[in-house]
């Protein structure tokens, strides 16, 4: 196994050729080698491809979240979303970018059972064990997306500037369909540079755990309250970062056996996220 | 000559007195040296390869890949095992290395070592094994009317109650009076736990080195030397003079330690390529390492009359033993003597049943089978309380044991037993008032989360007793050697070097050696020589709550017959010369249960027991089923506190520990295989889910302990669990028969 440190865009691109793989902070991807999840015979470091910063409503996609949570121009949502994230140490090695791109805690998958997201046929998680798993579009697949930080981006309404197009964060996530079982739609090799993040009138970010700090949400509200409106995102309820309509959509979740008491917390979280969101 | 040196007058460290921890500043400052540091010259790195099947019959082992890769210098399987081929703490139903068959998901199969760990772990996986999977024995209820998992039944004939039935690890009863006695009132429960983990922060580490004549000197964190040589030394065919156990910096134990993990891998590879041998399991290695606390499913009835005075008590108690027995027919035997908790009862029939099953081995583990019946027991007595209309502590003060009064067992108590002063102590603490909103997020139920203001946060104040035996059981031969070295120095000071293979597993033993030893000798200079299995008798082990008493028995009795000694020789020791002399303690004698009825067959059947009582209040917000536990006060029965400081700091772990088993941390397995063996999956409580803990000490000397000393580690995490569930039940209104307790069985009363 290579690792490569190109010190341009230019250079990152072409070394992110087919069988490499770009690595930021490496909290994730360098578990996910070590387990052998990931296959890579080139890590391309991209540190110095990808900007680091942020600038307004401008943040460089290797900005890490030690440096978002103490920031006081992004939105409340972000920044919660960020300081809520992880531990001190991931965090301070962990870039928004690698963050929204995050495999899912499942562990079925990251203990690499043969199952339907890993190209698979059965999801062990159905028949198993899966409180922690999601309550909307959950067959085939019920892991639920990890992001607290997607979360937020995308109640704020985010945009995605890659190395090649500009689309809106919820355009980033796709569900899996039998034919292609990504969760994202980034083509191979493709790079998220920047985000751009409109400043709401309110926004926040409320995360419920299994302990005081430094857990997975088993639901994470965002609220974000702009001109046009309120809009409402989960972390831990589905797939991917998941859009709600209102509260009542809640309503259409299918959950299974072992966790239809997120949609009771999401329901609780979502009235208290709209009460602080509030003109 | 200068005139013969005598004793320096002692200023500090007594009996008694708050003495700083000796390793309290390195492991602060991070230098302290744990077996995870050790290095030596040449060393190579082991590596274990591990079942990846729960229940297998290992068809063929192929190494010739492994063997030919870079930098390996063994790799080693059963074939390669020198002497006995079965090991085991209790009973020797362990393989070294698998042979036949495998029991349990992560169970050692075979051995590398190489220059780089890498390359050791690259080797292991170059090993191919054929396995041909077998009918897993996976849920409790059904285990023992499934395929033996062990035919030759280990456990029988050792004077247990006689169970054939397969995959019975122990089966008992204890009946009392008459078990169907009838009172004004009865409450029935159903309750379970889950598997917890150690989770001690040093994992399974040592180093083997080969002594250059055929034997090897193992450095390991360890909780009892002696009996790792003597499961070591049979198996590798060497005499225990050929092995030495020498205990290395130790990362946290309770329990976890008991059995072995490494060391007869690492002894083995060591040998074999007669190069030191280094093995440190990473996180998710400890898990399948070590034994863990014994899952539970107890059913309770409990009668009393209308005056609070509980009648009859009936307890069925399951616990899943998983693949070995290591400590299982004890625990088995702990959760039926102390179900009833600290209470004097006339009439019970307790049954205790442990099985095994291809989930990962339980044993040993604070509390010992206490933690999980303390948690059934204690819900029962609100429960009770609640159907009399009483007062939960006043139900607790009219039946609280007391000295003089039986146990189920029939052993009368003759030594300290301040249940109700224990009782009384821990409820006066004043209660904390609930706190004004609005308040910091980290001061409300879900935490940093910032999940709520104070909406749907709702209080509950808890209470629970809890109690246990301090020592080993049952007619267990149990001593500690010390020996003591007097000798004068150049400046002509009388010095004593204290040796003795206690080991300091974190509980601060090394100080209650160093001040006893001050105490007895009336000397300032006094230092603990490194434990090993090469210059000291046994010291058992560093658990059942007994180190305390046993290391300052024996220490005491070395010290008293130097001074003895000293004395004869005039009171002052010429330079050059020196005492030396070993002494061997015994606690009073226990004997066998009667297997039938669990009736005592001698005067005792445990040696002396130890209470504590919590109050606990806690937060719930009960929208979310989120928790913060606010406050805890606790009062505990510690006969004498030799280091009151390092007493207050086992109270607070061992409650964390209970806390932690109440609210989040559980080993979840599927088919066996334990599934989230990391600490990002395995939650355990962290500083913030701690609340502060206000503890009193109730000082009653145990008569017939070496200054009235009891043990202090266990009754914390006892009683813990149940004090924070009662408070859990307290501010949901929920039944909540289950730990940990989730958010999910808060909100959500659906399936
Ligand atoms: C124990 C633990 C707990 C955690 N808890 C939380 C939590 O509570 N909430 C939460 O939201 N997150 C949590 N995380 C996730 C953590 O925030 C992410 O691991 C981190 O932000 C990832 O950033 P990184 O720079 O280290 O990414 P890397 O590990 O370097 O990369 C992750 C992935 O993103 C890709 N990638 C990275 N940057 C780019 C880019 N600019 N363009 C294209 N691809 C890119 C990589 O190729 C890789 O596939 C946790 C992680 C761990 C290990
Ligand atoms: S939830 Fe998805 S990732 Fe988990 S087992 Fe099912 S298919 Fe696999």
């Amino acid at each position: 196994m290579d690792i490569l440190r190109p010190d341009s865009l230019e250079a990152a691109r072409a070394a992110l050729k087919n069988g490499s793989v770009a690595l930021a902070g490496g909290t994730e991807l360098v578990p996910l080698l070590r387990d052998r999840i990931v296959e890579a015979d080139t890590i391309v470091e991209i540190r110095h491809a990808v900007p680091r910063g942020i600038q307004g409503t401008r943040i460089g996609a290797g900005t890490t979240l030690g440096e978002l949570e103490v920031d006081p121009q992004i939105p409340d949502a972000l920044r919660e979303a960020c300081r809520l994230a992880a531990s001190p140490q991931l965090r301070a090695m962990g870039t928004i970018g690698g963050n929204l791109l995050q495999a899912t805690r499942c562990w079925y998958w990251r203990l690499k059972y043969p199952c339907w997201l890993h190209g698979g046929g059965r999801c062990f998680a159905h028949e198993g064990l899966h409180r922690e798993h999601a309550v909307f579009a959950n067959a085939p697949c019920a892991s639920a997306h990890p992001s607290d930080v997607a979360a937020a981006l995308l109640a704020l309404g985010a945009t995605v500037r890659t190395d090649r197009r500009e689309l809106p964060i919820a355009e980033l996530y796709r569900l899996p369909t039998g034919d292609d079982r990504r969760m994202t739609g980034l083509e191979p090799g493709e790079l998220i540079l920047e985000l751009e993040v409109p400043m709401p009138a309110a926004s926040t970010y409320l995360k419920a755990m299994d302990r005081k700090r430094f857990a997975f949400a088993l639901v994470g509200v965002a609220a974000a309250r702009s001109p046009e409106g309120t809009r409402l995102a989960l972390a831990g309820m589905a797939p991917i970062p998941w859009l709600l309509e209102d509260e009542s959509a809640l309503d259409e979740a299918t959950p299974l056996p072992g966790n239809a008491y997120k949609l009771e917390i999401a329901r609780a979280l979502i009235r208290r996220a709209l009460v602080a969101v509030a003109p | 000559m200068s005139t013969p040196a005598t004793r320096r007058k002692l200023e500090l460290g007594r009996v008694g007195e708050s003495v700083k921890r000796v390793d309290a500043v390195p492991k602060v400052t991070g230098e302290f040296a744990y077996s995870s540091d050790l290095f030596a010259a040449g060393m190579l790195w082991g590596h274990t390869l591990r079942s990846p099947h729960a229940h297998a019959r290992i068809l063929s082992i192929d190494i010739s890949e492994a063997v030919g890769l870079a930098g390996v210098h063994a790799v080693l399987t059963h074939d390669d095992v020198p002497g006995d081929k079965r090991y085991g703490l209790e009973f020797p139903d362990q393989p070294v290395l698998a042979f036949d068959r495998v029991r349990y998901f992560g169970e050692p199969v075979a051995l590398v070592a190489a220059e780089h760990p890498e390359q050791a772990r690259r080797a292991a996986a170059a090993i191919k094994v054929e396995y041909e999977p077998l009918e897993l024995v996976v849920d409790p209820e059904l285990a023992a009317d499934q395929p033996a998992i062990h035919p030759q039944h280990w456990t029988q004939g050792h004077g247990y109650r006689d169970d054939p039935r397969p995959n019975v690890v122990r089966d008992m009863r204890i009946e009392r009076g008459d078990p169907d006695a009838r009172a004004d009132v009865s409450v029935e429960g159903y309750y379970e736990l889950g598997i917890q983990d150690q989770a001690f922060l040093g994992p399974e580490s040592g180093l083997a080195v080969p002594d250059g004549e055929g034997g090897v000197d193992i450095y390991v964190a360890t909780q009892w030397l002696h009996v790792d040589r003597d499961q070591v030394a049979p198996c590798l065919n060497l005499s225990r003079e050929q092995v030495r156990i020498h205990l290395a910096g130790v990362g946290g134990a309770f329990g976890g330690r008991e059995d072995l993990s490494m060391q007869l891998h690492a002894a083995m590879l060591a040998l074999h390529t007669n190069r030191p041998v280094k093995m440190v399991y990473n996180r998710e290695e400890s898990f399948f390492g070590h034994v863990h606390r014994h899952p539970g499913r107890i059913w309770a009835e409990h009668r009393a009359n209308r005056d609070g005075k509980l009648v009859c008590v009936r307890m069925r108690i399951l616990l899943d033993g998983g693949a070995y027995a290591s400590s299982s027919t004890a625990v088995t035997s702990n959760a039926a003597s102390f179900a009833v908790g600290p209470y004097a009862i006339e009439n019970a029939l307790i049954e205790s049943t442990c099985v095994y099953t291809n989930n990962p081995p339980c044993g040993a583990m604070r509390g010992f089978g206490a933690v999980q019946t303390c948690f059934a027991a204690e819900a029962q007595m609100d429960k009770l309380a609640a159907e009399l209309g009483m007062d939960p502590v006043e139900l607790r003060l009219r039946n609280a044991l007391a000295s003089g009064d039986e146990l189920p067992t029939g052993q009368k108590i003759t030594g300290s037993m301040p249940v109700e002063e224990v009782i009384r102590r821990a409820a006066a603490i004043p209660v904390p008032d609930p706190e004004e909103l609005p308040r910091d997020p980290i001061r409300l139920p879900g935490g940093a989360g910032n999940t709520t203001r104070g909406d749907g946060v709702q209080r509950g104040v808890g209470f629970a007793v809890g109690f246990k035996n301090i020592g080993y059981s049952e007619g267990f031969d149990d001593y500690t050697a010390a020996r003591v070295r007097l000798f004068a120095d150049t400046d002509g000071d009388l010095v004593a070097e204290i040796y003795c293979a206690a080991a300091e597993v974190g509980q601060g033993v090394t100080n209650v050696i160093l001040q006893t030893a001050r105490t007895e000798l009336e000397l300032e200079n006094v230092m603990l020589a490194p434990g090993t299995t090469g210059e000291v008798g046994s010291a058992g082990s560093a658990s059942a709550s007994r180190m305390t008493w046993m290391a300052t028995g024996a220490v005491q009795a070395a010290c008293r017959a130097v001074r003895d000694e000293l004395d004869r020789r005039g009171g002052g020791l010429a330079s050059g010369d020196e005492i030396d002399l070993e002494r061997i303690y015994r606690h009073p004698r226990t004997g066998p249960l009667e297997p039938e009825t669990g009736q005592i067959t001698t005067e005792r059947a445990h040696v002396s027991f130890a209470a504590a009582a919590m109050r606990v209040v806690v937060e719930v917000d009960v929208d979310l089923g989120l928790t913060r536990v606010v406050w805890i006060g606790t009062a505990q029965d510690v006969g004498t506190a030799v280091n009151p400081q390092a007493v207050y700091g086992q109270i607070e772990g061992g409650t964390a520990q209970g806390l932690g088993l109440a609210l989040m941390e559980e080993i979840q397995t599927r088919d066996g295989l334990i599934t989230n063996a990391s600490f990002t999956d395995y939650l355990i409580p962290t500083a913030l889910d701690m609340p502060p803990v206000v503890a009193e000490l109730v000082e009653h000397p145990e008569p017939e302990a070496p200054f009235g000393v009891k043990g202090v580690g266990e009754p914390p995490t006892v009683v813990s669990t149940a004090a924070v569930m009662s408070a859990m039940r307290a501010a949901t209104g929920r039944e909540l028969n289950r730990v940990p307790v989730k958010p999910d069985d808060i909100v959500f009363s659906g399936s």
